[in-house]
């Protein structure tokens, strides 16, 4: 192993957080010190793979959302490189550059390594480090500085909804779930959902009854808008899609504001005013429906209200030239397209997931699905994939019932609330203006950064330092670790087995996260804190409920506490009783037999047939399954393609995609919209701290127009205040023709305050300071592309 | 004994530097963004906001191009830079004494200083990592998301490399200094 000089340097002055009446952090044993850990550390930050024996644990990447398979290579304890796994068809046998630096993520000097609990003030950064019950014992009973459950619990007589929590993707997220929301029983919850994709997975699925796969195989032309696969990665479409653009066999029109590197591998890139996709897509099917391009047959089948909408687009008179000054896109464009579209074999709107950029987002994906629909390559090869369902049985949890527990209120401008995980920003600013029906005393988070994910910084601070109690699950100490009162450190995803997951559509599969190495420091695997937790958490709770639930001590009065305990399901822990090991080779072993679980756990990945089907076609290709095993009618004679939606007239919600003016964009003079977007090198500001990501994108820089950055007298590198109507973050200049004049662009993921992360620490800034925090009205989703911004030189 | 070379489908490339970062993590390369043995150019795009150039942009993964006839080699004083048996242009850092003549040779720009051993560093085909564990791919074209590199033997007939080379159009880059390289451009 390579000794590397420049580690000293990196580590000089890392005093990550103040630590006090425990060990402190300190420049020796931030990293090296195997006294800390149980598990070996590596003494280089990268590690040249040697020729000696080594072992090869199946993975699954935790960087971001896309689980791809890989193999870590174990040496001598120490990870030296992730491989990409080539049994894995979601992933096609590829690690993309952030894959490739999760070793960095799991080796990262400033990661949580011990319990903590706050002893100074909320925010001050001082932390006394104990034993993992004594950080159990805090989140039941408080300190002298917080409250804690219990007592929250008792002064609010038991109503469970007083506990909010919230989640981060990943595939432990649904044993948080379980335990605070199904065991603990708060409906109180919060997550992703409603600052990411909402609108997209909801106007799909309420359209076209999914979110669906596309077979860029077969594919020959498509429209992708808004969407930015070559650097916002999703697996398998970014592997499939690129290997056929360039005048290869997918013609691709790119729809976006930015010229991204989407843009160019595109045929053609139009820049489209920013939140105005819906008026193209309606221009677009109005040239359809006019020159009678449409699939009749297909939709006449399939569609529900399709004469109805086929009047509302005509009626409307949504003409390419209606659409020209909207979109700032030529009508002559906007015909071309819709025929060309309708004239290819195979052509696809890409449904393209990602965050909610307008209100009209709802509608845009029900606008988008139809008109995909229209062309009749849906269901089939080619298009649209809806494929088999995930290969796994749903589990089965024994939910208790909490008498007193009221429930959520997070619904105020919202048509259709979703129970499950509600909206973020409603929730937290109707706390915040009291319009909560009863006081919202904790917040439990794992693996979530409101500080920096949800918009409006200065809101989720206000938030959370009105909380009694918050408890933060993580593996860094991020802006929102800063703000907890208990902190518990978790392993990091490559040193910890996950609950298995399946994939469905057309090449299912079945996949499993082993742990390459023991938990470094003392973290613990987020099940192993789930079962602590709720076996700490269960006793005292029942005695609060004992207390104040009356329908708890009649069951008591007839069966007895024991009984009433077992069979209510008070035993919090109960769904993790089980190792994790030993549940996932339970469910393997009765879905597939014994044989699979000995195939999955050598390999990474399961499917019925693999052994068969499985192989290598060259260097780089592999086939998953023969052509003729994929699936790709599924849904025949049962689908629906649902034109007009009278139910959600009730909320308030056009039946039928269509445009209204105050959607139309426009821009004070002196003044730029403020868009926001991904790399492939960053995963929101879950990789800020990643010291080989931050060689490839050292900071985020704003995008401004050449032309108008010239006429300001900025130069690139130069800083930049960007100011909205709620905060301002200062940024250093990148001009370029890639962004119109009236906008710029930022990445997402930057400008933590929190000094404990010693490389992300103030560098670059933190969109969610500056952007307003906009709901849509369908479900509550943030809008992402709603302000505007002032610029001026620092 | 092979003769060693590359080609790459360099259209497939979206700059993502993935091959970048499995580079570094494989061969040890020292961190900080000046310090790689492999990278993506890429370019702006012509034009001004919103008729830009879509043909002008393009994305080329590059690294060293192991010439037939490496300038680098030729001008090493100490003969540090040598041909391997596979005819991989490589440094032997016990011999080098970092006067840089080889990083002003190179036409590519493919040398860098590793600031540990205060010697010169390039790319190595993995020689000493994976293809001596036997392994036949290079970090780079494992982890590719879209698979623009293939790596094989150009002396044997049969290995993959050999058949794209037949069957596709491709070029060299700066071919007219007679470097002779063995990075291959698919077109």
């Amino acid at each position: 192993m390579q000794v590397e000089m420049s580690r000293r340097r990196f580590l000089q002055g890392g005093v990550a957080m103040s630590v006090v009446g425990g060990t402190t952090f300190s420049a020796t044993n931030l990293f090296a010190s195997h006294e800390e850990s149980h598990g070996s550390v590596p003494t280089t930050i990268t590690t040249k793979t040697s020729t000696g024996k080594a072992e090869e644990v199946p993975v699954l990447c935790g960087m971001c959302v896309n689980k791809c398979a890989a193999f870590a290579r174990v040496e001598e304890g120490v990870i030296t490189k992730l491989n990409p796994n080539p049994y894995f068809p979601k992933s096609r046998n590829m690690l993309c550059p952030r894959g490739n630096a999760g070793i960095q993520t799991t080796y990262d000097p400033d990661r949580l390594k011990y319990p903590m609990i706050r002893i100074g003030e909320r925010g001050d950064g001082k932390y006394k480090r104990v034993s993992w019950d004594e950080a159990y014992d805090a989140i039941v009973n408080g300190t002298d500085k917080f409250k804690g459950l219990k007592q929250i619990l008792d002064e609010e007589k038991d109503n469970r909804a007083t506990i909010g929590y919230a989640n981060g993707e990943g595939l432990s997220k649904e044993g948080f779930e379980v335990l605070i929301g199904q065991k603990m029983g708060t409906p109180n919850y919060v997550d992703e959902v409603s600052i990411c994709l909402e609108t997209a997975g909801g106007g799909f699925f309420s359209t076209i009854g999914t979110y669906p796969e596309i077979d860029f195989e077969h594919a020959d032309y498509q429209i992708i808008a808004g969407a930015n696969r070559a650097e916002a990665i999703i697996t398998p479409d970014t592997m499939d899609m690129f290997k056929y653009t360039k005048g290869r066999g997918l013609k691709t029109i790119c729809i976006d504001p930015r010229f991204t590197n989407t843009a160019a591998k595109s045929d053609k890139w139009l820049p489209i005013n920013p939140g105005t996709d819906l008026a193209f897509v309606l221009a677009l099917t109005w040239v359809v429906f006019k020159e009678n391009l449409q699939n009749e047959e297909f939709m006449k089948k399939h569609g529900v209200g399709y004469e109805e909408y086929k009047q509302h687009i005509l009626s409307h008179k949504y003409t390419p030239e209606w659409a020209e000054p909207i979109c700032g896109i030529k009508a002559k464009e906007i015909y071309t397209i819709a025929r060309e579209f309708m004239d290819a074999e195979s052509p696809i709107y890409y449904p393209g997931r990602r965050s909610v950029f307008s209100p009209n987002d709802y509608q845009l994906r029900r606008a988008m699905a139809i008109f995909q629909a229209l062309s009749g390559n849906m269901d089939k090869k080619g298009g649209y994939i809806f494929g088999n369902r995930g290969l796994l049985p749903a589990e089965y949890v024994k939910q208790p019932i909490y008498q007193n527990t009221k429930e959520r209120f997070d619904t105020e401008g919202i048509a259709f609330p979703t129970l499950k995980s509600g909206s973020w920003i409603v929730f937290r600013n109707m706390v915040l203006e009291g319009k909560n029906p009863y006081p919202v005393r904790a917040m439990l988070m794992r693996k979530h950064n409101p500080m920096m994910s949800v918009p409006n910084t200065t809101k989720t601070r206000a938030f959370l330092e009105k909380m009694d109690l918050n408890v933060v699950i993580d593996i860094l100490p991020t802006d929102t670790a800063m703000l907890a009162d208990v902190i518990l450190p978790e392993a990091s995803y490559l040193e910890r087995m996950s609950p298995v997951k399946s994939y469905g559509f057309l090449e299912p599969s079945v996949v499993m996260r082993q742990a390459a190495i023991e938990p470094l420091f003392e973290t613990r695997t987020p099940e192993v804190i789930f079962k602590e937790l709720g076996e700490k958490l269960s006793k005292p709770l029942f005695e609060v409920s004992k207390k104040h639930d009356v329908a708890l001590q009649e069951l008591i009065k007839e069966k007895g506490e024991k009984v009433a305990f077992e069979e209510g399901g008070y035993n919090l822990a109960e769904p993790f009783e089980k190792p994790i090991e030993e549940r996932n080779e339970e469910i393997i072993s009765e879905v597939f037999g014994e044989k699979a679980w000995e195939i999955i756990k050598e390999k990474g990945v399961y499917y019925p047939h693999m052994e068969e089907y499985h192989k290598q076609l060259s260097p780089n290709d592999f086939q998953y399954y023969p052509k003729n095993k994929r699936k790709y009618t599924s849904r025949g004679d049962s689908l629906k393609i649902v034109c007009k939606n009278d139910s959600l007239t009730s909320g308030g919600i056009d039946a039928m995609p269509t445009w209204d003016d105050a959607w139309k964009f426009s821009v004070p003079k002196g003044e730029f919209r403020l868009i926001t977007g991904r790399h492939a090198q960053f995963t929101q500001s879950g990789t800020q701290n990643n010291m080989m990501l931050r060689d490839l994108i050292p900071t985020n820089f704003v995008w401004i127009n050449q032309r108008e950055a010239d006429k300001m007298g900025i130069e690139f590198g130069e800083k930049v205040e960007i100011k909205s109507d709620i905060g301002a973050i200062v940024l250093k200049a990148y001009p370029t023709e890639k962004i119109a004049p009236n906008q710029i662009f930022l990445l997402h993921g930057f400008g933590s305050e929190s000094n404990g992360m010693e490389f992300a620490y103030g560098n670059g800034g933190n969109d969610a300071t500056i952007i307003k925090d906009d709901i849509e009205p369908m479900y509550g989703a943030a809008v992402m592309h709603s302000t505007n911004c002032k610029i001026r030189k620092v | 004994m092979a003769r060693y070379g590359m080609a790459l489908d360099y259209k497939n490339c979206i700059n993502c530097k993935a091959c970048e970062v499995a580079c570094k993590e494989e061969n040890g390369v020292e961190l900080g963004a000046e310090k790689h043995r492999i990278w993506v150019g890429a370019n702006n795009p012509e034009g001004q906001w919103p008729l830009l150039d879509i043909a002008s942009v393009a994305f080329q993964p590059s690294q060293c191009q192991h010439c037939e006839d490496a300038p680098c080699q030729e001008v090493c004083p100490t003969n540090a830079t040598y041909y391997d048996e596979n005819h991989v242009v490589r440094v032997d850092s016990d011999k080098c004494i970092l006067c840089s003549y080889c990083m002003n040779a190179c036409p590519y720009d493919a040398r860098y200083v590793d600031d540990r051993t205060m010697t010169v560093d390039k790319c190595t085909f993995c020689s000493d990592t994976r293809l001596a564990r036997g392994e036949t791919t290079t970090a780079c074209q494992n982890t590719c998301p879209t698979k623009v590199r293939t790596f094989g033997d150009l002396d044997d007939p049969n290995s993959e490399i050999s058949e794209l080379l037949r069957t596709r159009d491709h070029f060299s880059l700066k071919a007219h200094l007679g470097t002779n390289p063995k990075l291959f451009y698919l077109t």
